[in-house]
Parts: structure tokens; C-alpha cells; sequence
């Protein structure tokens, strides 16, 4: 029992970074109906130009490198959006969907060109706290990495229910075209989305290269995979599905290698989605319909 | 204006008795270099180029190849990138064989390793066979006994079973308290698997540890929670962790955090590098890994030092490519290849037959032996981590 809980907490924690990628995905799939493939390349990419600061300024606290990775992943959301969305004309989403893919692959490749595929050492926050409850431990850096998922969540949420911003953007979500008509500029509020979701994106790179303590390019596709999952057990254009969806697949994942072994517990996860893609195709938290 | 046509010509004829080099120009002799040179073991290629880039420059500088006609070739170095998986691999073998190269040194992967002498011809002569006619003298790719399949293959990487049964011999004499052996291990990976399985558990067990048990993860692992809670409930007095550099981070951190101290750490052949260091030297401290190369000789430094200016790093794998070239200079030369393009298939069949009938190359640790089967035996020592380096703690041989 002890084993089950201790494997479902630690996945759980680690599940928020999940989350964090997972809302990625769904609010650009929310706001533009199209998926953004490079989402977690960016995210990993913001995370290490998050250590350049170290670079410059050696033995720069962790929490610079965080809001470094945090500002550089809003600037590669916006150059996502510019280079994959912006230029490419609307009735081809096929076209923006691979070009999504090819940006992930630009961005993996240019972080092994400039790493030479060397992991890099990451710091981390509280990675030396333990929490203990008798047998039962909590590790103090992952209680970090899910406290700012959830503090980001939460200001996120603010975001879109309580700014101009998120009226707008839920406006675009639900009708582009009206909200267009009610003065709405729709690709302004599309460029904000990438910068939103970027800036969400380097704080969840950073997050996982603090809960790993390394960094390498050999995240970003397991990173993607998991994020479209999540994604899609959540619900695709779901927050909270992202969210409740990003624990659950953290937690099950988790609690799958324990007792199944590493070699099966990617298998189960798989199965997870074909269970939700066959039996509730909308996700958890499935949006109603527009009136499209 | 026949004077000065004979004036001319007098002293064309005169250059050309005096110039060395005229009557016949230097050849070229290619050598075709691949391995990953891009994704995330870009490393081992750009490693392994450099190196070999740097030994051509020294043999090139040093007067070249003498061919079999007593002219001098000069080394040229072409490095294709088979980005680690099998089927480019292939592909790159046999665009090398469409070529002029008269050998080609590689790969740095296991797993394109394997498949790709599957595609050379397996018995030399055997007509029945159309596979590859083409020696290929791998540098890096380091899984016990792959050079078997063909006849072709020749390779020039550390004997793992050698080198782990002497360590851990080495270990039970030392420190005779130590009992058991703990396994951590990279299970999607073709060298850390087949390292842990057929190499380390065995040459623990002989050796007389017991092993206390093992644990699993994969090359691209975020969370090694539950793997180092099994380590941790082990408590063995040894953990061995035969994984690359990332996961090994990982795991090495992970330890940190849920307070396991083995008394004693070892790693596979692969992370005595840089690489380690960068991600996780704090962690890795006390590591001790066996090696064919550490930079203790004149030899090793000044391959080290030469491999830099080429910017690549000098390492167990990429030493390996630098020997390669010098080895691969004295066979041409004992085998007197001709150097002419229209002489490739013939030139590649002497290069093989010349490297089959070494059995002693000299590396820059010392003698290497070579085996029956196309494998070699070379020198090793025992490196661990220390304050961000790899420091040599013990010489065996």
C-alpha cells in the first residue's frame, strides 16, 4: 500500500509539468482549432535559453533561470506562431499542423547543435527538503514544480476570466467570426495566445529540467507525446481537463512502473487513450460544440 | 624559335628531375568516417571526426601512406552522419561503397552496428554471397562480439567482459567487505543493455557478489522515483548503473534526493566522459568506471591535445578513430595498395586481409591484441569521478 501511495504521489507531482504542457496544447486548439506540435520543443527550448543567464552569470539563483526560461518561452511562442500560423493561410491546416512538426523538429535539432546532445546540469529549488511521514516521503523540489503549475494555472485561469484578454480570447474560441465583427482583432488575440501559452510552456520546461536536474534534448518527444495525451483525455480545448488529465496520466504512469515494470508502463498509458479515444472520444471535460 | 622551344623544354625536363613529386603526384586515399552527427548522441560523431581529421592531418604531415608503386598517398577524410538509426546506417554504407573510399571507420552506435555487418558479405570468397565487399573498422560501437557476422567487420573498442571481470576481481581484493551488486540499467538501449545483462551482472556474480537485484528505466526517463526506492530497499553495498549520461544524471540525482549511498558506484564504459561531468559531476563523484583511455601517456596527450584543435574531445571511442587511422596506415603499407580509383574493390580486399592477419596494433595506452574473431583486446585502466574529472585510480595491467 505504502509502495502504491508513495508511487501515485510522486507521479502526481511530476504529472503537473504534464499539465502544464497539456494546457499548451489545448488553448492554442481552443482559440485556433489547430494543434501545435512544437509546443514542448519550445517549452524545453525556453528552458535552455533559461540557462544562458547561468552563462553569463555564474551562480545565478535558480529563480533567474526560471523567469529566464519563462521569458524566453514567450518569444519562442510568438516565433512559433510567426513561422507556423501567421503566414499560413487559414483553409490549410494541414499546412500549419506540419509545419508544427517541422519546427519541432528545427528546434530539437538546434538545441543538439548547440549542446552537442551533452545533458546539462539544471538547478533546482528545494531539491535537498524531504518530507517525511514515517516510510512515506514527499520530495521538496517536486512540491515546488507542482505549487508554480498550479500558481500558473490559477493565473492563467485569471487570465481569461477576469482581463480584456480572456474575454477575447474565449470570443475567438467560441466564434472567431463574431468576435471579429464586435471589433475583436483576431490575430492579435491568436499572437497573445502563443505568447500566453510560451511563457506557460518555458516555466513547464524549466520545471521538468528542476524536477529532472537535467536537461537534454531527448525530452521533447516524449514531452510532445505526453502532452498531446493528456490533451486529449483531458479534453481537447479543456483547461481543467488538461489539468485533472496531466495528474491522472502522472500518477498512473507512476503507479504503472511500479508494478508493471518500465517496459509495460508506456503500453498502459497507451491504452489509457485508446480507452478514452473509444469510449468518451471528447475527454473528460469535453466543450460543448459551437454553433459552427 | 627552336632554341627557345629546347630552352623550354630543357627546363620542363629539368624541374621535373629535380622535383620529388613530379613524376608522380601525390594519390589520395579515402577513408570514409560515419556515426551520429546529429540527435542526441551527436557527441560520439563529432568526436570520432575530429579525431580522425586530426590523426590524417599528423600522417598526412608526416610525408602520407607509401602505396605500392613508392609513391605517397595522403589521407582524405569524408564523415557521413548515419544519425544512430540502422537504416540510415545502411543507407550510408552503401553510398560509401558506391565511392572511391578504400575503408570506412564506424559506426558509433551499437544498433546500426549490428544490422549493418548483417548486410556485409559474411565469408570472404563465398560467391553465393552478394553482401557488401567492404572492411569497415568500427571505432565506437562497443556491444560484446558484433564483429562475428562478417567476415568484414574488424573493430577497435574495449573488451567489456575483459575489462568488468578484472574490475570487479579488483574490487572483492580490495575491499573484500563489499558483498552485493545492485543493477540499474538503460533498458532501450542497445550497449547499456546488453552491458548490464551479458557483461556486468555475470562478471559481479563470478567474481562472487551477489546480486541484489535490478531495476529498469528507459534512455529518455523524466522520473527514476521508483527505481531508486527498489535501489534504496536493496541497500547493496555496490550499485552498478549501465546507462549513458542523461539517465545515469537522473538516477545519480534521484539518489541524492531519497539519501542512497552505496558504498561504492560503478558505470558503464560510455559515461567515463565529459558528458558526465557536465551534467551531474557532484552526483557522479566516487564513480568508478573501466576505461581504454585516459590521457596518461606521451602518445595519449598529444592525441588528446592534436583531437581539441579539431574540436572534438578525447575519449575511450574517440581515441579508438584516432587509432584507427594509424593502424589502418601500416596495413596499406604492409599490404601495398595501389591508391588508383580503378583499384578500389582490389585495394579494399588487401586492406581487409591485412587487418584480418594483424595480431598486435600499437594504441596509445600500450600493445592492443588482436582476436581471431576481428575484436580487440586492449589495454584498460580504472578511472573515477573526482572533483569534476575523471582521474586515473587504477592501473591493472
Amino acid at each position: 500500500m505504502l509502495d502504491f501511495l508513495q508511487s501515485a504521489s510522486d507521479g502526481i507531482l511530476f504529472g503537473a509539468t504534464y499539465a502544464l504542457i497539456g494546457i499548451g496544447f489545448t488553448l492554442v486548439f481552443g482559440v485556433m482549432h489547430k494543434l501545435n506540435l512544437a509546443y514542448a520543443a519550445a517549452s524545453v527550448g525556453g528552458a535552455y535559453c533559461g540557462l544562458l543567464i547561468v552563462k553569463v552569470a555564474a551562480g545565478a539563483p535558480a529563480f533567474a533561470v526560471f523567469f529566464g526560461a519563462f521569458l524566453a518561452g514567450g518569444v519562442l511562442g510568438y516565433l512559433v506562431y510567426l513561422t507556423c500560423f501567421h503566414f499560413i493561410p487559414v483553409s490549410n491546416p494541414l499546412a500549419a499542423l506540419m509545419a508544427t512538426v517541422g519546427m519541432l523538429l528545427l528546434i530539437d535539432e538546434i538545441i543538439v547543435h548547440e549542446t552537442d546532445g551533452v545533458p546539462l546540469n539544471y538547478p533546482a529549488m528545494f531539491d535537498d527538503v524531504m518530507l517525511r511521514v514515517g516510510e512515506f516521503t514527499l520530495r521538496g523540489d517536486l512540491l515546488m514544480v507542482f505549487v508554480v503549475s498550479m500558481v500558473c494555472m490559477a493565473g492563467l485561469l485569471a487570465l481569461l476570466y477576469k482581463t480584456r484578454l480572456g474575454l477575447a480570447t474565449r470570443a475567438v474560441s467560441q466564434q472567431a467570426v463574431a468576435a471579429q465583427l464586435c471589433g475583436i482583432r483576431v490575430g492579435r488575440v491568436n499572437a497573445m495566445t502563443f505568447v500566453v501559452t510560451g511563457l506557460l510552456g518555458g516555466i513547464a520546461g524549466a520545471m521538468i529540467g528542476a524536477s529532472v536536474g537535467t536537461l537534454s534534448p531527448l525530452l521533447t518527444t516524449p514531452l510532445t507525446i505526453k502532452g498531446l495525451i493528456v490533451t486529449v483525455i483531458g479534453g481537447l480545448g479543456s483547461i481543467p481537463g488538461a489539468i485533472i488529465a496531466g495528474l491522472l496520466v502522472g500518477g498512473f504512469e507512476s503507479v504503472l512502473q511500479q508494478f508493471r515494470g518500465v517496459t509495460e508502463r508506456d503500453l498502459y498509458v497507451m491504452l489509457l487513450l485508446f480507452v478514452f479515444l473509444v469510449f468518451r472520444p471528447g475527454g473528460l471535460f469535453a466543450p460543448k460544440g459551437g454553433r459552427d | 624559335m627552336n632554341k627557345i622551344a629546347l630552352a623550354v623544354a630543357a627546363a620542363f625536363a629539368a624541374t621535373a628531375f629535380t622535383s620529388p613529386g613530379a613524376f608522380a603526384q601525390d594519390k589520395t586515399i579515402k577513408i570514409a568516417g560515419f556515426g551520429a552527427k546529429s540527435g542526441v548522441v551527436r557527441g560520439f560523431g563529432i568526436n570520432s571526426e575530429a579525431a580522425l581529421l586530426a590523426a590524417a592531418d599528423q600522417i598526412n604531415k608526416a610525408g602520407g601512406v607509401k602505396l605500392a608503386d613508392g609513391s605517397k598517398g595522403k589521407f582524405a577524410v569524408e564523415f557521413l552522419d548515419d544519425r544512430c538509426t540502422a537504416e540510415e546506417g545502411i543507407s550510408v554504407i552503401r553510398r560509401i561503397a558506391g565511392t572511391d573510399a578504400v575503408v570506412a571507420i564506424g559506426p558509433t552506435c551499437s544498433n546500426v552496428a549490428e544490422p549493418l555487418f548483417g548486410i556485409l558479405q559474411k565469408k570472404v570468397d563465398d560467391k553465393s554471397d552478394s553482401g557488401l565487399q567492404m572492411p569497415v573498422f568500427t571505432d565506437v560501437a562497443i556491444k560484446v562480439g558484433l564483429a562475428k557476422i562478417s567476415e568484414w567487420a574488424f573493430r577497435n573498442v574495449p573488451n567489456e567482459v575483459t575489462m568488468y571481470s578484472s574490475l570487479f576481481y579488483w574490487l572483492k581484493t580490495k575491499h573484500p567487505e563489499m558483498k552485493t551488486v545492485f543493477g540499474g540499467v538503460e533498458e532501450d538501449f542497445a550497449h547499456s543493455r546488453a552491458t548490464w545483462y551479458a557483461v556486468m551482472k555475470d562478471r559481479a556474480a563470478t567474481n562472487g557478489y551477489a546480486i541484489a537485484g535490478e531495476t529498469k528505466w528507459l534512455l529518455a526517463d523524466t522520473n527514476f522515483a521508483t527505481q531508486v526506492r527498489e535501489m534504496k530497499k536493496a541497500n547493496a553495498d555496490i550499485v552498478a548503473i549501465s546507462a549513458h549520461p542523461f539517465s545515469t544524471c537522473g538516477v545519480l540525482k534521484e539518489m541524492q534526493r531519497q539519501g542512497v549511498k552505496p558504498k561504492l558506484l560503478v558505470g558503464l564504459t560510455s559515461t567515463s566522459t565529459f558528458e558526465t561531468m557536465q551534467g551531474c559531476a557532484k552526483q557522479a563523484e566516487g564513480m568508478i568506471i573501466p576505461t581504454s583511455f585516459a590521457p596518461v601517456t606521451k602518445e595519449g596527450k598529444a592525441a588528446s591535445d592534436a583531437t581539441a584543435k579539431f574540436k572534438g574531445a578525447a575519449d575511450l571511442h574517440s581515441m579508438a578513430a584516432w587509432e584507427n587511422m594509424f593502424i589502418l596506415k601500416q596495413v596499406m603499407e604492409s599490404e601495398k595498395i595501389s591508391g588508383n580509383p580503378k583499384d578500389v574493390q582490389a585495394d579494399r580486399r588487401k586492406i581487409r586481409d591485412g587487418l584480418a592477419k594483424l595480431k598486435i596494433t600499437k594504441g596509445l595506452m600500450g600493445e592492443t591484441k588482436r582476436t581471431d574473431d576481428r575484436e580487440a583486446d586492449k589495454p584498460y585502466l580504472f578511472v573515477q569521478a573526482k572533483g569534476g574529472h575523471w582521474t586515473v585510480l587504477h592501473n591493472p595491467l
